[in-house]
Order: structure tokens, then C-alpha cells, then sequence
């Protein structure tokens, strides 16, 4: 597509070049193929299968079988945890097995495992009533008596009454008399445990339901009690409740049931009970060591899997991946191969033809997999290969978008100037220095929490530990020049220029101090801290460094689309856009950094605003104090014209060419290859398809297009170059944080020579710099310079509408699944 | 320390620099361009930031004015 260039080709400046390859494939080596293939990791295999529902396509009982196997070893891994084996101790390799074999071994052991913990549940169930039962043997006898005694009492009282009553209602006959009078003589009751926190609605319930007639006695336990339908442990007490007649008995027992207290038979005979007590007690350590057992058991067959548990599961998850892949290639006419179309790396043909080769020897076929180079209309996946410092930054750049295949890469650019920028925002060495020591720590131990389960956040910050170091390193360069270290300036480049105007300072606070000698070499002066004009002189340092930092990113921007013009051959865009682009940024704001510039050499008090305003406003008018140099005004009058200019320049000439291309190519008159056409015009109307052919040319909508396009670079030269004001705002509000923290916290607790509050002071001052400079500033930071390379450096060349390379291969899978 | 010398400085540095990449990482011209690239674009910025606040420094509109007690 593009000529080769005197120049070698840089790394990472444009995707690597990539093919539509085709690979026809023998049904009996398919398997061996794409398993070879997913080692290698470098085709992206295209679904041929799209119109087919997962249920029609060829090799989908296989699937089925594979997640079958995945949930098995996920519920393996549930009894793993439970076992209390951490994950990170499981061993990666263990011996060789087939995926039948692997498929009956897990059902052998999941069926065990269910098996094992249904019976140790009923056990375990058994064992807790058991208990429960033991406490209320215990308890009951001791408030049995007395409480019985009293029980009877009361009942005799009550008889008593009923008796009396009888006399005097002549109605009730003898039979009933005595019927009523012997049913009342059995007081029946009945004993069991009930949950503390019910125990008094319990007991209001028992005595509304049967009016009264009931006696109860509570006593509680003192230690929890394992609940054996829930499994935890609650506070029970212990009830027995003395009842009279059957419908009271009844009522008694539902109102148990309703709360869920478990009931107990006790005996009042004290031989049974004590017989009862040791019966229990010995089914109760039969009981514990049938559970011990069986949990040992349990345990042991858990960790012989946990030995090979990660194996088996990389195994599934690589079959379950090769089946998906297989059901997206088609079989040919013959129904005797299968057919895959893909893209790969130019560079990684000769790897792929291996793989194959090595498959057909493996699996003894007897034809070899054929692969042949396609030619397509479509755009391929961008592909740019990174090594891991330089995945970070490719990472930010593909998060607003990925590049168009074969278009120049910001990343390469932004891998320098995002963490400059953000050092212009937060430049103080000190907090510099902090980041760099974080930083180099998660560098240094980077092997041992890349296999490790991260946290969401500590796996943001391991992610982009190289962007940390590189944006603390150029921390320390601007805090050096800033001269700051937590707010603290040193002069260690020299003397500072300024000293009193003479010998007995007293000016110093009125008029100030005057510079003596040469300007301080390397930074910001030490003197200015402090001072009442420290923030006027600062301001206007760093808006003007704004200023110019941002016009030259800018046109490096602008710069960066002639490349890309250049590359593909679109002379059009050279000549009407990149062209009155440049001259147009550069009129305007290209002479206002000139004009910062001279101002700063030669010290004049022009006022720039002034300059710049009138320039528009009134530009044949005479500059008189405002002069900078000679010729001025002429030069204005110029950019201005040359301005003027550009603006039509960049938005009639285009779409008239480009019409006149459309019709010359669609006459047959002179065969221009495709991509001389607008890129963006392509894009409208192809939309990846394979189609091609006759386009639409629609004269309003290029127009429309090119409009847009004007207005937006026109309005955006203005806002984007305050948008990097920016710099200058969060560098400000850095430093001023930083000093607020230092005089009034740390100084202030030095004042009061006491160590109690200078120790006070001192942690503080350190969770205000760890917590809002360290933390808050820096994700402000980062954030800010990441919307000036997506915003204001971007959008004057890049496109960013391609798709990203996603090989087939087995390491971004298992990547991917955890 | 002049500002022609010290720009002369940063231009040594950046030299420098180019040359110890070339000779710790060399793999082959691409990936040379690269890191001469990366490098190159490193120096000209910390020098660009340095010649912004020297030259402000240069002929000063504003002077030091002490506040009291110092």
C-alpha cells in the first residue's frame, strides 16, 4: 500500500501490516490445528457461522459437555474454599489425562463429594437435637419439681373453684361434674427449647391462647445452642409448660410449632431420667466421632482434587475455547474440511505455517492444511505490538479509541508527554519522590502480584505502575524546577538573583528587592516563596507556560496529520487541510507565544491581552506603548489576512475535488486506487462491509462534512489553547495545598515546642499529604492530562475508529475467565 | 550559566541519552527509531519547561516584595 520509505519504519508508530488469510483445514487434524494455533496466539479467527444459533452449530454437544465439567470443578472449588485451601497454594501442573477420562472422573467425584455432604448434614442435624435434647434433660429436672409442685397446687384451686361454681349452676349435670372433674385431674406438659428473643412473645401467646390455664417456667442457657435446622448458634432458654385437657395440649403444641421451639419428652420419673441422660451422652460422642470421620474423609478427597484442580481447569476452559472456535469455521462443499478465514500479522506467517505443519504430523493425516492469503476490501484489526512498559500507555490511548489500521499512533508521543504534562500539574519533588518509592515497590515485586488476585484498585495501580514511575520522574524534574519539596523552596543551583535595593533592607516590604545578579540558573528563584507578589509573578509564569506548551502540542498534533496524509497518499488532505490548519493555529496563537517570547527577552511592559485583542478589533491602529519590535503592526495586519484566508481555504476547495475525483474514477478515465479517497468519506459509506464498488456521492453531505470539520478546528484553535490553562490552574492549586499543609499544620506544631502536639501535628500533616496531594492531586492530575491528549492533541489528527487485534490464544483466555 | 550554554547542556544530555539507549536496548532500526523518538521527545520537553521559566526570570516585571516579618 505505502512506498518504503528512505526512512526505516518506526515500532509502534503505525499498526503492524496485517493479512485476511485462509486456512482449509482436514476434519481428522481440525482439533491439533486450532490447539496449535491457541498456543501460538497470533490469528484472529473470523465467525463464518454468523447466521446459525449456537444450538445449530456443529460442535455444540461438545460445548455442553464442557460446561458441564466447568460448573463440576466449580462446585469443587466452593468445597475447596470451604476446606480452607487458599488459592494461591494450588499447584499449576500435575499428570497427563485425556478429556474423557476427565469428564468420568468428575462425575465420579462430584457425585461422591454430594453424596459425603448430604450425610454428614443429617449427622450434623442429629448431633444438635442430641444436644439440645442433653440440655433440656439437665435443666427441666432442675426446675421441674418445685415448678410441678406449684403447677398442682394452683390446679387443686382451681378444681376447687370449679366445684364450688358447679353447686351453684344446677343446670350442669352429676356426669359432667365428674367427666369435667376427672379430665382436670391430669396436668400434662411439655418441655423443650425456645429461641431467647421469642421467649416473651412465647409467652404472651401461651397465656392469651389458653386464657390463663397454663403454667410455664423459663430458665436460660447460658451458652448458645447450635440451632440444628438453621446451623448457627442462638440463645435459647429451656420451657416446660404445664397444661390441663387435650384442646390445651393441642393449643400449646401449635403455638411450639409457630415458633419453631423444639420439643422434648422428659420423664418425672428421676431413674429414667438419669438412664436417659448417659444414653444420650454416649450416642452423643458416638455421634461426633462418625462426623470426625467423615469429615476427614471429606477433607482428604478435597485436597487430592485441589492438586489437580487447576490443571483440570485450564484443560476445560482450553477444550471449551477450541470448540467455540471450531464452530465458527465452515464446512466446504465436500463436507471432509473445514474451512477458517481470519486475520494475522504479516510477520507471523511463517510461525502459523509451522504450527500447521506440526499439526498434520501429529495427528497422521494424510492431506495438509492449506493456507492461502486472501485480498479484501476490508479494513483489518490494529495490531500493535507492545512489550509491557509500553502496554500501559497503549491501554490509555485505546481507551478512547483504537487506531484505524495503519494510522499513526499516538502512543508512541503520549508515552512522553502524558506524564509530562501531568508533572507540570502536580511539580513538587518531594510528593515526587513518594510516588517514585510506590511506584518501584509494585516494579519490584511485579512477579509476585501478577499471579496474585488483586483488589479492583490495587490492580488499577499494579496495571499502570510504569505510567506511576515514569510520571514520578518527570515529578521530581518540574518540582526541581518549581523549587518546591513539600512546599519548601532550596537554593541549590546558586544564589538567588534578588537582594535589597541597599544595605539596610528597608524597602524590602514596600517596594521590594531588585535582581542583582544573573537570573537563577536552573528554576524558579528561592526567594519567591513567601513573598506578597509571589502569586502575581507565578501566575503569569504559568499561564504563558500554558500557553505555549499547548500551542506546540498542538501543532505537533496538526504535524502528526501530514504524516498521516502522507502515508496514505491523500494529496488533498495535505494541500487543504493540513496546510490552512497550520497557517491558521500559527497566525494566531503561534504569534502570541512569539509575542510571550519577545516580551520576556526584552522585558517590555506591553500588554498582550491589549496586543491581541486589538489585533482583531482595530488592527490598522498605531501600537504605541504596546510595540515590541519593528514592523509589528504590518505583521499583524498580515496574520490576520493570512487567517482570513485560511478558513475558506479549508472548507470550499475539498468537496468540489473531491467530486471531480468521484466522477473522473466512476468515467474510467484515470484508475486512481481506492485509498486516495477521503478516509472518513470511505468510512460513511463502506461501513466495513465487503461490499465496494459503486459508491454514493452525495455533494451536500461532503459539504455538510467539511463544515463541520472547519467550524470545529476554527472554534476549537480558541478553546483548545485555554483549555490548557488548565496546566496552570491545577499547578497552582497544587502548590498552594502543599504550602497550606506545611505552614499551618506542620509549622504551627512546631511553635508550641511541646512533642506531644508536635507528634499531633505530624501525623496529621502526613494523612493530609498521603490522602489529598498524594491520592486526590494525583488522580486530578491524571485525569486532566489524559483530556488534554484525548481532547485537545487528538482531535487535529486522529481517527480512532478501528478495531483492536484479538487473537485466538490460550493465555488471553485464562485472562480473561479470572 | 548563560541561556545559550545551558541549552547546549540539555543538547548534550539528549546526545547522551540517544546513545546509552542505542547501547543498552539495541533491536533493530524500528524499535532504535522508537526509543530515539522517545528519548528526543523527553529531552526537548524538559528543556522547552526549563527555557519557559528561565527566560521569565530574565527581565523581570515583577520584583520580590517581602511581607511582613520575614
Amino acid at each position: 500500500m505505502a512506498e518504503r520509505e528512505c526512512l526505516p519504519t518506526m515500532d509502534l508508530l503505525r499498526s503492524e501490516p496485517m493479512q485476511l488469510a485462509r486456512l482449509i483445514i482436514p476434519v481428522e487434524s481440525a482439533h491439533r490445528v486450532i490447539s496449535y494455533l491457541g498456543e501460538l496466539g497470533l490469528f484472529q479467527f473470523k465467525d463464518l457461522n454468523m447466521e446459525k444459533s449456537p444450538f445449530q452449530r456443529t460442535y455444540a454437544t461438545q460445548i455442553k459437555r464442557c460446561r458441564e465439567m466447568a460448573r463440576k470443578l466449580r462446585f469443587f472449588r466452593d468445597q475447596m474454599y470451604k476446606a480452607g485451601l487458599l488459592s494461591s497454594t494450588w499447584p499449576t501442573h500435575g499428570s497427563e489425562i485425556s478429556l474423557d477420562e476427565l469428564e468420568v472422573k468428575l462425575g465420579e467425584l462430584e457425585v461422591e463429594l454430594i453424596e459425603m455432604n448430604a450425610n454428614s448434614e443429617k449427622l450434623q442435624r442429629a448431633y444438635n437435637e442430641l444436644l439440645e435434647y442433653r440440655l433440656v434433660l439437665k435443666k427441666a429436672g432442675e426446675v421441674f419439681y418445685p415448678a410441678q409442685t406449684r403447677a398442682t397446687t394452683q390446679q387443686r384451686e382451681h378444681e376447687h373453684h370449679r366445684v364450688e361454681r358447679s353447686i351453684d349452676s344446677p343446670l350442669l349435670l352429676e356426669q359432667e361434674i365428674t367427666a369435667d372433674l376427672s379430665k382436670q385431674v391430669k396436668l400434662g406438659y411439655v418441655s423443650g427449647l425456645v429461641q431467647r428473643d421469642k421467649s416473651m412473645a412465647f409467652e404472651r401467646i401461651l397465656f392469651r391462647a389458653t386464657r390463663g390455664n397454663v403454667y410455664l417456667k423459663q430458665e436460660s442457657v447460658e451458652e448458645p445452642v447450635v440451632d440444628p435446622v438453621s446451623g448457627d448458634k442462638v440463645e435459647k432458654n429451656v420451657f416446660i409448660v404445664f397444661h390441663a385437657g387435650e384442646r390445651a395440649k393441642s393449643k400449646v403444641l401449635k403455638i411450639c410449632d409457630a415458633f419453631g421451639a423444639n420439643r422434648y419428652h422428659f420423664t418425672d420419673d428421676t431413674g429414667k431420667q438419669y438412664q436417659m441422660i448417659t444414653e444420650v451422652t454416649g450416642k452423643l460422642s458416638e455421634l461426633k466421632t462418625t462426623i470426625d470421620v467423615g469429615k476427614h474423609h471429606w477433607s482428604s478427597v478435597v485436597q487430592a482434587i485441589g492438586l489437580q484442580f487447576e490443571q483440570w481447569n485450564t484443560m476445560v476452559k482450553k477444550e471449551k475455547s477450541i470448540y467455540h472456535t471450531l464452530d465458527m469455521l465452515s464446512f466446504d462443499v465436500t463436507k471432509k474440511c473445514l474451512v477458517a478465514e481470519g486475520w494475522c500479522p504479516v510477520h507471523a506467517t511463517s510461525q502459523i505455517q509451522k504450527a500447521l505443519l506440526r499439526a498434520t504430523i501429529d495427528s497422521n493425516s494424510q492431506v495438509g492444511a492449506i493456507f492461502e492469503v486472501l485480498h479484501s476490501k476490508e479494513s483489518p484489526p490494529t495490531y500493535f505490538c507492545t512489550n509491557k512498559i509500553m502496554n500501559a500507555f497503549q491501554e490509555i490511548v485505546n481507551a478512547y479509541g483504537v487506531a484505524k489500521y495503519q494510522e499513526a499512533n499516538p502512543g508512541v508521543y503520549t508515552a512522553v508527554t502524558f506524564p509530562f504534562l501531568f508533572a507540570v500539574m502536580f511539580g513538587d519533588w518531594g510528593h515526587g519522590i513518594c510516588l517514585f518509592l510506590a511506584s518501584s515497590f509494585l516494579i519490584l515485586k511485579e512477579k509476585k502480584y501478577s499471579t496474585q488476585k488483586l483488589g479492583d484498585i490495587m490492580e488499577m495501580a499494579f496495571g499502570g505502575r510504569y505510567v506511576i514511575i515514569m510520571m514520578s520522574i518527570f515529578s521530581i524534574y518540574t518540582g526541581l524546577i518549581y523549587n518546591e519539596f513539600f512546599s519548601v523552596p532550596f537554593e541549590f543551583f546558586g544564589r538567588s538573583a534578588y537582594a535589597c535595593r541597599d544595605s539596610s533592607c528597608r524597602d524590602a516590604t514596600t517596594i521590594g528587592l531588585i535582581k542583582v545578579r544573573n537570573t537563577y540558573p536552573f528554576g524558579v528563584d528561592p526567594v519567591w516563596h513567601g513573598t506578597r507578589s509571589e502569586l502575581p509573578f507565578l501566575n503569569s509564569l504559568k499561564m504563558k507556560m500554558s500557553i505555549l506548551l499547548g500551542v506546540a502540542q498542538m501543532n505537533l498534533g496538526i504535524i502528526m496529520s501530514y504524516f498521516n496524509a502522507k502515508f496514505f497518499q491523500n494529496d488533498l488532505d495535505i494541500w487543504y487541510q493540513f496546510v490552512p490548519q497550520m497557517i491558521f493555529l500559527n497566525s494566531l496563537f503561534g504569534y502570541l507565544s512569539l509575542l510571550i517570547i519577545v516580551k520576556w527577552c526584552t522585558g517590555s511592559q506591553a500588554d498582550l491581552y491589549h496586543v491581541m485583542i486589538y489585533m482583531f478589533l482595530s488592527p490598522m491602529d498605531d501600537l504605541a506603548d504596546n510595540q515590541l519590535f519593528v514592523g509589528q503592526k504590518y505583521l499583524q495586519i498580515l496574520l490576520l489576512f493570512l487567517a482570513l484566508v485560511a478558513v475558506p481555504w479549508m472548507l470550499i476547495p475539498k468537496p468540489f475535488l473531491l467530486k471531480k475525483q468521484h466522477e473522473e474514477r466512476h468515467q474510467g478515465g484515470a484508475y486512481e486506487p481506492l485509498h486516495t479517497l477521503d478516509e472518513n468519506l470511505e468510512q460513511q459509506l463502506n461501513n466495513r462491509s465487503r461490499g465496494g464498488g459503486h459508491e454514493e456521492f452525495q455533494f451536500s453531505e461532503v459539504l455538510v462534512h467539511q463544515l463541520i470539520h472547519t467550524i470545529e478546528f476554527v472554534l476549537g484553535s480558541v478553546s483548545n489553547t485555554a483549555s490548557y490553562l488548565r496546566l496552570w490552574a491545577l499547578s497552582l492549586a497544587h502548590s498552594e495545598l502543599s504550602s497550606v499543609f506545611f505552614e499551618k499544620v506542620l509549622l504551627l506544631a512546631w511553635g508550641y515546642n511541646n512533642s506531644v502536639i508536635l507528634a499531633i501535628g505530624v501525623v496529621v500533616f502526613i494523612f493530609a499529604t498521603v490522602g489529598v496531594l498524594l491520592v486526590m492531586e494525583t488522580l486530578s492530575a491524571f485525569l486532566h492530562a489524559l483530556r488534554l491528549h484525548w481532547v485537545e492533541f487528538q482531535n487535529k489528527f486522529y481517527q480512532g475508529d478501528g478495531y483492536i487485534f484479538l487473537p485466538f490464544s490460550f493465555s488471553l483466555i485464562n485472562d480473561d475467565e479470572e | 550559566m548563560g541561556f545559550m550554554l545551558t541549552t547546549l547542556i540539555f543538547i548534550v544530555i539528549g546526545m547522551i541519552a540517544c546513545l546509552c539507549t542505542r547501547i543498552c536496548c539495541n533491536k533493530g532500526p524500528s524499535a532504535n527509531l522508537f526509543h530515539l523518538t522517545l528519548v528526543t521527545t523527553a529531552t526537548v520537553c524538559c528543556w522547552m519547561m526549563w527555557a519557559i521559566v528561565y527566560l521569565a526570570q530574565m527581565n523581570p516585571l515583577i520584583v520580590p516584595i517581602l511581607s511582613e516579618g520575614e
